[in-house]
C-alpha cells in the first residue's frame, strides 16, 4: 500500500493546530490575520478558511473570547483573547504535549 | 468593456466584475453549504467574508479600481475549497439526513431523443437511458403500446426545469453545496461552449 504522505502531514498539522491556537494567543491577543501569519510562518496552515471553523469552535466552547477593534484600514477586528477556561485548557495540552514528544521521541530513536 | 457590480462585503464597498462576482458567489454558497450547524456557520461566514474584504482591499489601487476574476481565483487558493478547510466533516452528515429527499420521476430535458422520458427513466433507476430506449422500442414493435406508454409518460412526467428539480431527479440532496456545485458545472459548461465557439 502507498501511504498518502500528503494526508498524513494534513492530519498531524490538524492534531496540533487547536493547540498552537491557544499557545499562540496565551502570549497576547491577536486578529485573526496576526494568528494566521504566525501560522503560515511556521507552515502550520496551508489553506487560510482551516483557521475559522476552529476559532468559532473554540469560542462557542468558552476557551476564547472576543472583542471589536476598530481598524484604521479595511473592517472593524476581531481581536481574540483566552479565558480563563481557556488558559486551563492549554495548559492540561502542554503537558500531554511534552509527553506525547517524549513517548514518541523514545520510540523512534531507539 | 465589462460590466460590474457593486458588492458590499464585510461592510466594504468593492466594485467587482461580473464573472468574478459569479466565482466568487459559488464559492461563498459552498462554504455554506459546508457548515451544517446555523450558529456556526453565521459565525464562521462572516469571519471569511471579513477576511476576503481584506485581502480584496489590498487588491485595490488607484490605477486598479476593480475586482477582477484573477484576484477572486487567487483569493480562493488563499483561503482554500471547503473540502480542505474541513471541520465540517460530522456537520455534513447532519445536513444530508436532514435535507435528504426520495427520488422523483422528471423528464430529463439535458438527455432527450423525444420528450427525455427515457433519460429521467434513466435517471430515476441508475441505468443507462440507451437502455431504457432498446426496452422502449422492443415494447412498441413486440407488443404494440410501447408509444401509447411513452406518450402517456410523456404527457404525466413533469420536466426537470430548476436546480432543485434536477437535483431530485438524480437523487441528490438538495443543499447549498450541491446546488453550489450544480451551478459550477453549469457554469464550466457554458464557459466552455462559449470558448468553442470563440474558436
Amino acid at each position: 500500500m502507498i501511504m498518502d504522505l500528503e494526508n498524513v502531514k494534513a492530519q498531524m498539522r490538524k492534531g496540533v493546530l487547536e493547540f498552537t491556537i491557544l499557545a499562540v494567543l496565551s502570549k497576547g491577543d491577536a486578529y485573526a490575520t496576526d494568528l494566521l501569519n504566525k501560522l503560515k510562518e511556521s507552515e502550520l496552515i496551508v489553506v487560510e478558511g482551516t483557521l475559522y471553523p476552529l476559532l468559532t469552535r473554540q469560542k462557542n466552547a468558552g476557551l476564547l473570547s472576543y472583542r471589536w477593534e476598530e481598524s484604521t484600514q479595511g473592517p472593524p477586528r476581531k481581536y481574540y483573547a483566552l479565558t480563563e477556561k481557556g488558559r486551563e485548557v492549554l495548559k492540561e495540552l502542554q503537558a500531554s504535549w511534552k509527553g506525547l514528544i517524549d513517548s514518541v521521541n523514545s520510540l523512534v530513536n531507539q | 468593456m465589462k460590466k460590474t457590480l457593486t458588492i458590499n462585503l464585510a461592510n466594504q464597498v468593492f466594485h467587482i466584475d461580473e464573472d468574478a462576482f459569479l466565482r466568487l458567489r459559488v464559492y461563498l454558497d459552498r462554504i455554506e453549504g459546508h457548515f451544517a450547524d446555523t450558529n456556526e456557520r453565521s459565525d464562521i461566514l462572516s469571519d471569511i467574508e471579513t477576511r476576503i474584504s481584506e485581502l480584496f482591499s489590498q487588491r485595490i489601487t488607484q490605477q486598479k479600481q476593480v475586482i477582477v476574476i484573477q484576484d477572486v481565483e487567487e483569493i480562493i487558493r488563499i483561503m482554500g475549497d471547503p473540502a480542505e478547510i474541513g471541520g465540517g466533516d460530522q456537520a455534513e452528515t447532519k445536513d444530508y439526513a436532514r435535507v435528504s429527499k426520495p427520488k422523483r420521476l422528471y423528464r430529463d430535458p439535458d438527455n432527450r431523443v423525444l420528450g427525455g422520458v427515457c433519460g429521467g427513466i434513466g435517471q430515476y433507476f441508475k441505468i443507462d437511458p440507451l437502455i431504457v430506449r432498446i426496452l422502449f422500442l422492443v415494447v412498441f414493435f413486440g407488443f404494440g403500446i410501447g408509444l401509447l406508454i411513452y406518450i402517456i409518460l410523456w404527457i404525466v412526467v413533469p420536466e426537470a426545469r430548476t436546480t432543485t428539480q434536477k437535483l431530485e431527479m438524480r437523487g441528490d440532496p438538495v443543499n447549498a453545496s450541491n446546488i453550489g456545485n450544480f451551478v459550477k458545472d453549469e457554469f464550466e459548461t457554458v464557459k466552455k461552449n462559449f470558448q468553442g465557439k470563440k474558436k
